[in-house]
């Protein structure tokens, strides 16, 4: 906490003043929208919905909890969430509006549309009272918040005592090695994919970029216990290209 | 509007609050906002979505 005035923080490799980041990466998230779930699946080669599966099987969700997913835009947490549980509530928050709509027109969000909300807000300062959800997800989403320290803050304000947080997002290789031919295949291959798929290659330069300069699985680690959340822990996911943090509101 | 558009789905009120003062909205169907007296800001709904970021809210008088 030593932060004076005139924050920067990262936005891909850029360093950006903190009251600029929200909109640039509004401005990805914007132009990516229709094609995001597509270009998802050709960066990963699918395995995001392994990794989304995997992130079910840890969570397991139960009857008649109540989820907030934040950075959900397209919904594919919260409808894998409402399958799982059976009957429940999800509230799917995003900074932005075309990712909602994109979530909204998918089949499911018709058939679930009654246990289903939608809003446009700020990790950073949530919408909700204190208290209100029994699980908050954040998938993929993290890694774009101006300050993840203060989304984990709110995180655990809105959480009922009992309640679980879960975090998906990219993360750390465990060796220089395999971390080398990681960043060979993504700063070499996602951006041209994105020029190819989506027409908009910048969008995706700066997701591989964000992704290098995340915290990695241990420093995260120590955010969500700073956080005040208790029993925390993490799962390597396809050996740490992705990982998952656990935590409770105890 | 008409039947195709998606509403605002009132019972969404009880969940929601301002932002920025973490007092309770109130919802003005016609304009289509969520009006916080307490930070004196109206929060627009556009397609039945609330957007509820500050810097998108109108100031009130």
């Amino acid at each position: 906490m030593s932060d004076q005035k005139d924050k920067t923080t990262h936005f891909g490799f850029e360093t950006v003043p903190e009251s600029d980041k929200a909109g640039r990466v509004q401005g990805v998230f914007n132009s990516v929208a229709s094609k995001y779930d597509i270009m998802n699946d050709v960066m990963s080669a699918g395995i995001h919905r392994v990794w989304k599966d995997a992130m079910m099987d840890w969570l397991a969700p139960r009857p008649g909890q109540r989820l907030l997913d934040v950075a959900g835009g397209t919904g594919d947490i919260a409808f894998r969430f409402l399958r799982r549980a059976g009957h429940g509530h999800a509230t799917v928050l995003d900074l932005t509006a075309p990712m909602l709509e994109a979530g909204r027109k998918r089949a499911e969000a018709e058939r679930l549309a009654d246990s289903l909300d939608w809003v446009v807000g700020d990790a950073m300062a949530l919408p909700f009272e204190a208290n209100s959800f029994d699980v908050y997800t954040i998938s993929f989403g993290i890694r774009n918040v101006t300050r993840p320290a203060d989304a984990l803050a709110e995180a655990f304000r809105v959480l009922k005592p009992g309640g679980r947080l879960m975090v998906l997002e990219f993360s750390q290789l465990p060796n220089d090695g395999l971390q080398k031919l990681y960043d060979l295949y993504s700063f070499n291959v996602i951006p041209r994919m994105g020029q190819l798929i989506a027409g908009d290659r910048d969008s995706y330069q700066y997701l591989v970029e964000s992704i290098r300069n995340f915290p990695d699985q241990e420093a995260f680690l120590s955010m969500i216990r700073a956080a005040g959340f208790g029993n925390a822990k993490y799962r390597n996911l396809s050996m740490g290209i992705a990982a998952l943090h656990s935590g409770w509101k105890l | 509007m008409t039947d195709q558009d998606p509403k605002f789905d009132r019972r969404m009120l009880e969940a929601l609050i301002c932002p920025q003062s973490h007092g309770t909205l109130s919802y003005d169907a016609d304009r289509q906002e969520l009006v916080s007296r307490a930070a004196n800001l109206a929060y627009p709904i556009r397609d039945g979505i609330p957007v509820m970021l500050v810097d998108e809210a109108r100031v009130l008088d």
